[in-house]
């Protein structure tokens, strides 16, 4: 009995793995603060908004020039499509947002919520083969303005990264200006390596300093946009290199 | 239609828009395409490039003079402290190679080493990298390298476990520490040759009685035997002096007569 006992004792004891190294683990996320909402789902995004009378508006381009002002930081979500310049998005790109993340999340464990609002600002086109003239043309269709550094589409839950990099991806080549999928993390990190850039930049001449001083006159070349953003906006393009 | 030209020059206000500007009409500020921009702007941009800081030493050239000190995970401090247990409770410890061997032949290893109490004990390099050298056992650094084992035991029974061992010819044995003595693998092959405490014992008795046992059967012989002898061992002391030889021959004939 006693030599039984030892068998299998000895049994349990050799079913361990054998191994010279030791692996140590990553400790996994903790995802107490995480609530999951009831309609964890993108919510369907109209058309049209439900005015009785529309307004024709002008082109106002400045709405997608320039950093964004709101909506450029985490609320419940995790990580996020950033917009990494500025464009105007159309219904047929929300709902092809809507149905493409719709269709990955798992709703017990992830939640998506939007960042843009429907499209409110009426577009308007001139029937074909029009000659000018003759007012302005009726609207076509809205879209939402959206400018670099705002968020999209939020995404959060018992989730890490990975899981969701690849339908974020696929969604944000498919959007009209240039996006990045970012965690809170990633965004923080990039706030910090351009403000950490800015401090240990070996160049004495900074666009800023040269723009603001107009020195050899170049504020006859250089707009008041380009110099409150230090030159790292062009229109609507961003360009991340810029100090 | 001919193209119209709008003339538009704004006054000229601080923080306005530029003091020349174009009268021809051209696109405007936000363009789906880069607009191309004015050659002096072109120079401002590439004048002001950002430049990183250079390091004096490449990356690689000198050691960094802060030593990062890594945490050790829960699991490695658990099993520093078994090693220590184990390193107090055992009298011999022996480190062994194991080399492919199989869950089968292992399992019978121990099933043939656990019959003598001796046990195989597995713990990874790195935990007895990090306890060896705070331990007085720091000179067994060197044989912790690769796959190792240990068996470890409360008395060294060596011979039982070199038995064993013979059966199983991939685990080569390495070294060890027995009864607070470091061992190579001769070493451990000398101790197990030698003799038992009762033998060794036995063997210091008979040493030290030696020379009464000795007399004792010298004196049990016959007397004539043990006055040659004497007489020999006087001739040896003093080579010169007979007279000296005759009178002590006297005294042992008389005491070989008493006898």
């Amino acid at each position: 009995m006693e030599s039984w006992c030892g068998v299998t004792l000895l049994l349990q004891q050799h079913l361990k793995i054998l191994s010279a190294g030791l692996k140590t683990y990553e400790l996994p996320q903790d995802y107490s603060g995480v609530v999951i909402p009831e309609k964890p789902k993108l919510k369907f995004l109209n058309k049209v908004p439900n005015f009785k009378k529309a307004k024709k508006e002008m082109k106002r381009l400045r709405d997608i020039q320039g950093p964004a002002k709101g909506a450029t930081s985490f609320t419940y979500g995790q990580y996020a499509i950033v917009a990494m310049g500025g464009g105007y998005l159309e219904w047929g790109h929300l709902e092809m947002m809507r149905l493409t993340i719709n269709r990955q999340l798992d709703p017990s464990t992830t939640f998506a919520t939007w960042r843009v609002s429907a499209p409110y600002k009426p577009i308007t086109r001139k029937g074909l083969g029009q000659r000018m003239g003759g007012g302005k043309g009726a609207i076509d269709f809205y879209v939402t303005p959206v400018k670099c550094g705002r968020l999209i589409v939020e995404v959060g839950g018992r989730i890490e990264l990975g899981e969701v990099e690849g339908v974020l991806n696929q969604v944000a080549r498919k959007l009209p200006f240039p996006a990045k999928v970012m965690s809170k993390e990633s965004l923080a990190a990039m706030h910090q390596e351009q403000a950490e850039k800015e401090a240990n930049n070996q160049n004495p001449w900074t666009f800023q300093r040269i723009a603001r001083s107009n020195m050899l006159g170049l504020r006859r070349v250089i707009s008041p946009f380009d110099l409150h953003n230090h030159g790292r906006f062009t229109g609507k393009f961003f360009n991340p290199s810029r100090v | 239609m001919a193209a119209t030209l709008c003339s538009r020059i704004l006054l000229t206000k601080p923080g306005c828009l530029p003091l020349a500007q174009s009268v021809r009409h051209g696109s405007k500020a936000v363009t789906r395409h880069r607009k191309p921009m004015h050659i002096l702007k072109q120079k401002l941009l590439a004048v002001t490039e950002y430049i990183p800081p250079k390091p004096s030493a490449a990356p690689g050239a000198y050691p960094s003079q802060t030593k990062r000190m890594e945490q050790e995970s829960g699991l490695v401090r658990f099993l520093k402290k078994k090693v220590e247990t184990t390193f107090e409770e055992c009298k011999m410890l022996v480190v062994v190679q194991n080399n492919a061997t199989n869950a089968e032949d292992m399992l019978l290893l121990r099933h043939r080493l656990h019959k003598h109490d001796i046990a195989i004990k597995f713990f990874p390099n790195q935990v007895m990298r990090s306890y060896l050298p705070s331990s007085q056992y720091r000179n067994m650094l060197p044989l912790f390298i690769g796959q190792t084992v240990m068996f470890v035991s409360k008395e060294p029974k060596v011979k039982e476990m070199l038995r064993v061992l013979r059966s199983s010819p991939q685990m080569i044995l390495l070294g060890g520490c027995i009864e607070n003595t470091m061992l190579s693998r001769e070493g451990i092959l000398n101790y197990s040759r030698l003799p038992s405490i009762t033998t060794v014992q036995g063997e210091l008795v008979g040493g030290l009685t030696l020379m009464t046992s000795q007399t004792v059967s010298m004196l049990q012989r016959h007397p004539a035997h043990l006055s040659a002898l004497l007489q020999q061992y006087i001739k040896q002391n003093q080579p010169g002096g007979t007279p000296e030889s005759t009178a002590p021959e006297t005294t042992p004939k008389t005491e070989g007569a008493a006898v």
